[in-house]
């Protein structure tokens, strides 16, 4: 060929300059010049030999696409576009887990220093750090319901058994990675999600050494610390990121193999036609799966984008400490449902149970093998799952602490309206609006709607755990409250639940503490009435809360997953 | 397609404004997180004050709970930290004191890491076995940096104007003050509740000082210190001016300085209580 500066003297600069950036493209992409690439997003016809093949013959990331689709395939059934957006979502948590490393060291002594610096110091550092942890989340969710699809299509049977199980796998290691990271930022929630977990390696149907060593690899150490956070960061940062990386491309390589499988009804039962696609069945991936891609690509960025700005904050609670354990510790949305069962059935079962339902997943396709995928022949397999989904919704409901509350009433209204962690509605009241002085629940502040929102909140959780017994001339928005029903042991109840106050006084104290800075007390007192002159309830000074001036707990109240 | 590639495109513009937008409101956003930091700093620096602090310096920070409506001290040892010579300015009166070098916030970490010997100030920090993480001492030390307001640290307190002469001393009559008659008995309470004996010892068994020179002859010793000073002007100089003259032998060996090892702001701690001076100076040298 000829070199540039013949082509100049041949045809002068401009042409030149067109004819070699024309050949620099069709480099790039190994075969596509710069007109194909404008009649592809043109939705042109492709001219003979089909340029937009090359690439997945020569290049590198488009040979491992497939070159054309069933059409069938390429509508949002049966996919769901799922199994592209788990990928996407793997992308986007390097992307965003690599910039928060620049500012992170896993220590300890720094590491939730390092995150109030990222909040506080780093451009763009908490809307990293949200879409960071948004995107675990909804990570887990995706991938979770892509196997929920692949189940219902019935896309586990022959032969993409093993598809299905490398995809259990990648499930597994997607929460892991998602919980991983939730130890990272070293406060309060995180040390204690881990502990709580941790503490069930102990409890694991093997033998009492076995468990107990298990359970000092995963911490490190006797008890969680430096050892600990450094090992789950390299979980986290390392292992888990290979391994699922290793997993995905095994997966992606036997999705490609066999082929996305084709809606059930659309082939005959025990049939695999999903490679056999008629020529005029055919979807190319340049330009069609290529700008629907980048469509999903686009929208969901915009919606992680939007959603971590606006809409969802990731928490930050108080420093880890081993000595002070929150009133109610919360596994993970997604991890909930283990919670929930630890609350009824033994420990030992519980551990045991969760890596056999892992390999019943795992062995499921080999198992079931029945040879017809439409719906109407899987009547029994489809119910089956149905229960089990809702199963684990309700397993995740008894997970939270709504279920079983076992702490004493006034501490849980104080959990409700002024939590030892967390922004909450009362911390949520900006400082200007705590004038120092003794709020009822419910009383009406005027030209305060905050402090009045506040202590209507106080009421209703007032309400939740009170009853009425013979009234109380102090607390005159009694009204509302049930009677009390009288149990066994002293105690009592109302129409929410076994553990209630009987004619409770509370209050909200507000006192100036420094000159920016003030105390907000909750005070309950409940006579004894089967002991006179006895408290069955008496809080005293004892649950309060600090406000300074510039802590800014009211911004943090503005997002949709924080409770104020 | 081409209503995939328009809304594709729409939702990427979209989300290039959005994080424009982020961008532009970021100065504002940091220095709120910057404030909220130094905030819950503040206020878990309080619970832990409270827990572990107060009962020695006082609810407030002034350590004046720690004497009774009378004035009489009672178990109670702590320096004030609501103060005005500790927390205000760049560089408190107190650093200069102690000829510390650093920063007020670096003074009060370490003091509340390393303690003072010698005295109920014991070692917070874990690192020299105390309860303490370090990142609980910086929020302490947050908190009593935050005693500082305007108000406070508007001007310099006026403090006792302590005369040259202990004679122009006893004798002195202000507004506030009149020195009555010297109670030894107080005395021997204001020489334990300001911690002379945990360096000085017991003045009524030789030996037992720990770190300074034993006290309990300085009645004789005193007159023999300084030329031209009689014992009584002696102990009452250096109390207010630890550095003025160092003392021969100390505990263990001759006595370093200066700067003194001894206390130094007794002369602005005593200030609100001058009388416990001469109770003081009554107990040492029977005046
Ligand atoms: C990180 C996690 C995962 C990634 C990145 C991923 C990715 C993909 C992709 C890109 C496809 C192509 C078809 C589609 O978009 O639906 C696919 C198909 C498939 N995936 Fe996954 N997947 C993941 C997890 C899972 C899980 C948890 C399962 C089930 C346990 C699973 C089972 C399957 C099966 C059976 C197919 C074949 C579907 C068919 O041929 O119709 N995958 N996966």
């Amino acid at each position: 060929m000829a070199t540039f500066f013949e082509q100049v003297s041949e045809m002068g600069v401009k042409q030149a300059v067109i004819t070699k950036a024309d050949e620099v493209v069709e480099r790039l992409t190994a075969g596509m010049n710069i007109s194909d690439i404008r009649s592809a997003l043109r939705g042109d016809e492709p001219r003979r030999p089909n340029p937009r093949l090359r690439p997945h013959a020569d290049s590198f990331w488009f040979h491992i696409r497939p070159s054309f689709y069933h059409t069938e395939v390429t509508h949002i059934y049966p996919t769901f576009r799922l199994g592209w957006l788990s990928t996407f979502m793997f992308v986007w948590e390097t992307i965003t887990g690599i910039i928060l490393m620049v500012f992170y060291t896993p220590s300890p002594l720094v590491a939730y220093d390092n995150m109030w610096n990222i909040l506080g110091n780093v451009p763009l550092g908490q809307l990293m750090r949200n879409m960071h942890r948004l995107g675990a989340e909804v990570m887990v969710l995706v991938v979770a319901l892509h196997m929920l699809r692949t189940f219902i299509t019935g896309s586990y049977k022959k032969p993409r058994q093993f598809t299905w199980a490398t995809g259990v796998i990648l499930l597994t290691f997607t929460a892991l990675l998602s919980f991983s990271g939730y130890l990272l930022p070293w406060d309060q929630l995180a040390y204690w999600a881990l502990t709580v977990f941790l503490s069930g390696a102990e409890a694991a149907p093997a033998p009492p050494e076995l468990n107990a060593n298990v359970l000092l690899i995963l911490q490190g150490a006797p008890s969680l610390g430096a050892g600990g956070l450094l090992r789950w960061y390299l979980f986290h940062v390392l292992l888990l990121p290979l391994l699922t990386a290793i997993f995905f491309f095994v997966h992606y390589y036997k999705v490609v193999l066999y082929g996305i499988s084709l809606p059930p009804g659309r082939e005959e039962i025990g049939e695999d036609t999903a490679k056999r696609v008629p020529k005029d069945e055919r979807t190319y991936f340049t330009p069609d799966i290529l700008t629907s891609e980048l469509l999903w690509t686009a929208l969901i960025t915009l919606f992680l984008t939007a959603g971590s700005l606006w809409f969802w904050d990731a928490p930050l609670e108080h420093h880890a400490d081993p000595i002070v354990t929150p009133l109610h510790v919360v596994a993970p949305w997604y991890l909930a449902w283990s919670q929930g069962w630890l609350k009824l059935a033994d420990k030992t079962i519980v551990i045991g149970f969760i890596p056999l339902l892992i390999v019943m997943f795992v062995v499921m396709p080999y198992v079931e093998v029945g040879k017809s995928r439409r719906y109407a022949d899987r009547r029994v397999g489809l119910t089956v799952a149905c229960l089990f989904f809702t199963a684990m919704l309700v397993s995740n409901w008894m997970g939270s602490p709504e279920f079983r509350v076992q702490s004493s009433p006034e501490l849980e209204v104080a959990q409700e309206v002024m939590p030892q962690e967390g922004a909450n509605v009362l911390l949520g009241v900006p400082y200007e609006y705590l004038q120092t002085g003794i709020y009822l629940p419910g009383e009406e502040i005027s030209d305060n709607p905050y402090l009045t929102r506040a202590l209507e909140e106080f009421e209703a959780a007032m309400q939740n755990h009170s009853c009425v017994l013979n009234g109380n001339p102090d607390m005159p928005r009694e009204g509302i409250w049930d009677d009390c029903r009288e149990l066994e042991g002293g105690r009592f109840g109302n129409d929410f639940g076994d553990n209630a106050m009987p004619d409770p006084f509370a209050a909200l104290r507000i006192t100036q503490e420094q000159a920016n800075m003030v105390r907000l007390t909750l005070m309950f007192e409940v006579l004894d009435p089967n002991n006179p002159g006895e408290y069955l309830v008496q809080s005293g000074d004892s649950i309060y809360a600090f406000r300074h001036e510039g802590s800014f707990y009211e911004e943090e109240c503005r997002f949709l997953n924080k409770d104020c | 397609m081409q209503v995939k590639v328009v809304i594709g495109t729409i939702a990427f513009m979209l989300t290039m404004i959005i994080l424009g937008y982020a961008a532009l409101r970021e100065p504002e956003r940091l220095e709120h997180f910057t404030a909220a930091r130094e905030g819950r700093m503040v206020e878990t620096g309080a619970k832990l004050y409270f827990d572990n602090c107060a009962t020695c310096h006082g609810v407030d920070g002034t350590a004046q709970e720690c004497y009774d409506s009378l004035g009489n001290p009672i178990d109670c040892q702590g320096l004030p930290l609501n103060n005005y010579f500790l927390v205000c300015g760049d560089t408190p009166a107190r650093l200069e004191q102690t000829l510390f070098e650093g920063t007020k916030e670096q003074f009060i970490e370490r003091t509340v890491s390393a303690g003072r010997s010698g005295t109920a100030m014991i070692p917070w920090s874990e690192r020299y076995g105390g309860p303490m993480r370090d990142d609980q001492v910086k929020n302490v030390a947050a908190f009593v940096l935050n005693f500082a307001n305007e108000e406070l640290c508007a001007a310099e307190p006026i403090s006792f104007n302590w005369p040259d002469s202990v004679d122009d001393f006893f004798v002195m009559e202000t507004e506030d003050f009149v020195a009555a008659a010297g109670d030894p008995e107080n005395g021997a309470a204001v020489y334990t509740s300001f911690a002379c004996n945990s360096c000085h010892g017991n003045v009524d068994e030789a030996g037992s000082n720990q770190i300074g020179p034993w006290l309990g002859d300085i009645e004789e010793v005193g007159a023999t210190r300084v030329e031209g000073e009689t014992a009584v002007q002696y102990v009452y100089n250096s109390i207010l001016h630890p550095n003025d003259h160092i003392a021969p032998d100390c505990a263990t060996g001759p006595c370093i300085g200066p700067p003194s090892a001894m206390v130094q702001d007794l002369a602005f701690r005593m200030s609100n209580y001058p009388q416990y001076m001469v109770d003081l100076l009554a107990y040492l040298i029977g005046e």
